[in-house]
């Protein structure tokens, strides 16, 4: 079983390696073999496991959280991964580092200082309760590294080999932009406590190749040049099953693929204009004209699989009746055109295509051909990044936008609506200077209790509610739950994901091929 | 000479200037800027007062002058700086992008030239005018290939069905055979096609006719007095064409998935990441500079009768 190199096909270069940015996903594939987390999050029960923290406690408010580090882990550099190795980490992911221009981890809430108590002990404690501060620890952007990693500035941190984890492999070599070779640590001894395998990594080393055109990353893996590559269509995936190749499909569990709403913009003010779009999409017809049953339907604003997830298929109907009726009682009548009119101005709507999100276009076009239907039009744009991002942020340009995000905590509901975070309806206080006024408090007022509830029942329900006020609202039209695709040949084997689909290749070894 | 030569590179050092200042206030006019399309990203997920500090700590909202002052400075004490979006320093990633980038764009020319110089010669010696016609209209086909598809298929006929060369794992030559052959065929066009014309305009000259009263025969009279003749014209279009070759083969990168200053700058692009943009903008004129150079310096070589103006005779 030992031994081999694995080639592993990526459509992009990785860019910023600095642990809190592991979010995107080339990033990510390569974190997730070099650097360890304290915890270790089961990706089929959504526990917390022991990893390179044995055990730990946690106050009641959740405002403290004690760990005990397991013994004789070291960084790839012969450095100890000690309690105060982890202290200088979380203090640097959750305070930043203004010097280093090294940003906040987002996973992180309130932190306010650590304590090393004794050399394998550290507590942190926190300006108000985090309970999702446990499950921050097991996730990529707490990905531990060493000291000398973290003396480094932001902007040096592009360079793999100079990330110095503990994980199963090392950096061994990189071409910029092309190639990245890790290495087996062969003294590796410290895996995730209740994994079946233990010890070093099965395989020798692994090989990044960089190869961004999709037909060629599949005709290599079929042709034998590759053992598994990340990001295949839906639409190529039965070409590869054909072969007898395997399609892995780990769902990223956090928020789903949806459309949300600008309700700033005065267009889309209106709950009964909302609501009437969400009746008029037909996720059905997306998810079967455009994907595959590795993109189950959407049936809330979170995944099935996400932690808190409350079924609402019920409130989600495709029903044209019922969204031209609410159209009518909101107003707007339709006009010469087919258009949809009220007080002269037209309902037409504009988006911007969102690059990372599978088949983002062609779902929002279809999106736009559904609401066609009743009278109302969306426009698809397309725009650079820079033009893109910055329309984004304005109501009055892009009153509809795609937005997804993966993690597995209630917190990521919080995440992606809370204004001062990742703000998608574009609240007043945000990360936009264009909104005029639109504040919902009783949304936030709920977000804030997801991100604060010590008791995790209590949490759940509140997370629930949260899932059932933002359909009633219509400030979101989910549609379906984003796996990560990748494909492997056949004879790779014990490929295994962590609970947000990053592949993890500790376990994995490559049968003889046939 | 030397003067000229002097004159030329006081002109070089002036069309560097002005590329470097040009492109910064075009960067400058575009929406957005790198630290916006990096940190609003959703990879990282910051807040907006996070963003801010980012921005206060990379002097991103500092007067434009003082931002345009500093680059400049940064510039000519050879500090190029770091890419916002890959987070190396800018030098590495010209480094690991400018090898490939010379050998490509060398051998492709050096293979674009060959095809060139052999459809010219078929045309020009053939008795056949079937197959003149037929060689004629060959740049036309080439130039009309689309570069994207022509790599594709290749890939899938000698690499994914013969098996015979590999694309992920390829040894240092076999890594650009399919690369040149991709990139020769679109870039052999248009030096074929003023090749042939220039070929076919001299024959028509009248010390061609004298040449062939004095009894040379159609071979010695391309040979011996056409090709020197026709040869000039193409060696312009060359110079060109070379220049793009090295500012970047964007598509022929992205197919096999090669490295090279095309993709930097279109990745640079796309993240409006300046202090490469302004690296790479700089280069791109400086290898057109000394391309176009080098092509004058050539040219008296070829045609005597330039040599007064350039002051070689002296």
């Amino acid at each position: 079983m030992q031994g081999g190199t694995l080639i592993y096909l990526e459509q992009q270069a990785h860019t910023n390696l600095y642990s809190p940015a592991g979010g995107f996903y080339p990033n990510g594939g390569i974190l997730n073999q070099i650097t360890d987390k304290l915890t270790y999050q089961n990706p089929e029960t959504l526990e917390i496991e022991p990893w390179i923290a044995e055990s730990w406690t946690v106050n009641t408010d959740a405002t403290e959280y004690t760990f005990k580090i397991r013994k004789g882990v070291t960084f790839s550099d012969g450095t100890p991964l000690d309690a105060a190795a982890v202290a200088k980490n979380y203090d640097t992911f959750g305070r930043g580092n203004k010097d280093l221009k090294l940003p906040v981890s987002e996973v992180i809430n309130n932190y306010d200082r650590s304590e090393v108590i004794d050399p394998l002990t550290v507590k942190f404690y926190f300006r108000k309760p985090s309970p999702g501060f446990l499950q921050g620890t097991s996730v990529i952007g707490s990905g531990l590294v060493s000291l000398s990693t973290l003396a480094l500035p932001y902007e040096a941190l592009g360079d793999a080999t100079k990330i110095i984890g503990s994980g199963p492999f090392v950096v061994a070599g990189e071409t910029l932009g092309r190639e990245l070779t890790l290495k087996v640590r062969a003294d590796y001894n410290w895996g995730p406590a209740k994994l079946e395998h233990q010890g070093r990594a099965y395989l020798d080393a692994i090989k990044y190749v960089v190869t961004p055109e999709d037909s060629v990353r599949i005709g290599a893996l079929l042709a034998g040049q590759a053992d598994i590559i990340r990001q295949i269509q839906a639409y190529d995936e039965k070409q590869v099953e054909d072969e007898g190749y395997l399609i892995y499909a780990p769902s990223t569990r956090g928020v789903n693929n949806s459309v949300v709403f600008r309700p700033d913009n005065a267009l889309v003010s209106d709950v009964r204009v909302r609501r009437a779009l969400l009746h008029a999409t037909d996720t059905d017809e997306i998810v079967s004209t455009l994907f595959s049953p590795h993109y189950p339907k959407a049936t809330s604003i979170i995944a099935k699989t996400a932690l808190g997830y409350v079924d609402l298929s019920s409130k989600l109907t495709y029903d044209l009746d019922k969204a031209k009726a609410l159209l009518d009682e909101a107003g707007w009548k339709p006009g010469p055109n087919g258009l949809r009119q009220k007080d002269g101005k037209v309902l037409e709507l504009s988006a911007y295509e969102s690059l990372p999100q599978p088949q983002n276009k062609e779902t929002l076009q279809l999106v736009s051909q559904q609401w066609g239907r009743i009278g109302v039009k969306l426009n698809v744009l397309t725009a650079d990044s820079g033009s893109a991002t910055v329309n984004n942020l304005d109501p009055a340009k892009a009153p509809v936008s795609p937005a997804m995000v993966g993690r597995a905590d209630p917190d990521v509901i919080k995440s992606q609506y809370y204004p001062t975070n990742r703000n998608v309806l574009l609240q007043k206080g945000g990360n936009s200077d264009k909104v005029q006024a639109f504040v919902d408090d009783r949304l936030n007022a709920l977000l804030d209790k997801v991100a604060s509830e010590p008791d995790h029942g209590k949490r759940l329900a509140i997370a629930g509610e949260v899932q059932n006020y933002v359909i009633d609202q219509a400030y979101a039209i989910p549609i379906f739950e984003e796996p990560q695709a990748f494909a492997a040949a056949p004879y790779v084997k014990g490929v295994a994901f962590e609970a947000v689909g990053r592949p993890s290749f500790y376990g994995t070894w490559l049968a003889p091929r046939r | 000479m030397v003067r000229y030569v002097t004159g030329r590179v006081g002109q070089a050092a002036l069309v560097l200037w002005a590329a470097f200042t040009v492109s910064f206030i075009l960067l400058q006019a575009l929406p957005g800027d790198a630290i916006l399309i990096k940190f609003l990203n959703p990879e990282l997920g910051l807040g907006p007062a996070q963003i801010a500090e980012i921005r206060a700590s990379y002097g991103a909202d500092n007067p434009l002058v003082v931002q345009y002052v500093h680059a400049l400075t940064n510039f000519l004490t050879g500090r190029f700086g770091y890419s916002i979006h890959a987070g190396v320093p800018v030098s590495d990633l010209i480094a690991a992008n400018l090898a490939p980038t010379l050998w490509l764009a060398s051998l492709g020319f050096l293979v674009a030239v060959i095809l060139a110089l052999v459809l010219a010669a078929i045309s020009a010696l053939t008795p056949f005018s079937w197959l003149r016609s037929f060689i004629q209209s060959i740049p036309s086909l080439f130039v009309s290939t689309p570069v994207f598809w022509l790599g594709i298929v290749l890939i899938q006929i000698f690499s994914f069905q013969l098996r015979l060369i590999s694309v992920i794992n390829p040894g240092p030559w076999e890594a650009f055979i399919l690369p040149v052959l991709t990139l020769a065929v679109p870039i052999s066009a248009p030096l074929a096609q003023v090749l042939m014309r220039n070929v076919d305009d001299v024959l028509t000259e009248p010390f061609v006719a004298v040449a062939r009263a004095k009894g040379a025969s159609h071979r010695q009279v391309v040979w011996r007095h056409v090709a020197k003749n026709a040869v000039l014209p193409t060696l312009t279009i060359g110079g060109i064409l070379f220049g793009e070759l090295l500012a970047g083969a964007v598509v022929t990168e992205a197919v096999f998935g090669l490295n090279g200053i095309g993709g930097l700058t279109q990745q640079a692009v796309n993240n409006q990441d300046i202090a490469v943009l302004q690296a790479l903008v700089v280069f791109s004129a400086f290898a057109f500079v000394v391309i176009n150079l080098a092509v004058d310096l050539l040219y008296p070589v070829f045609d005597p009768r330039l040599k007064a103006r350039t002051g070689a005779v002296a």
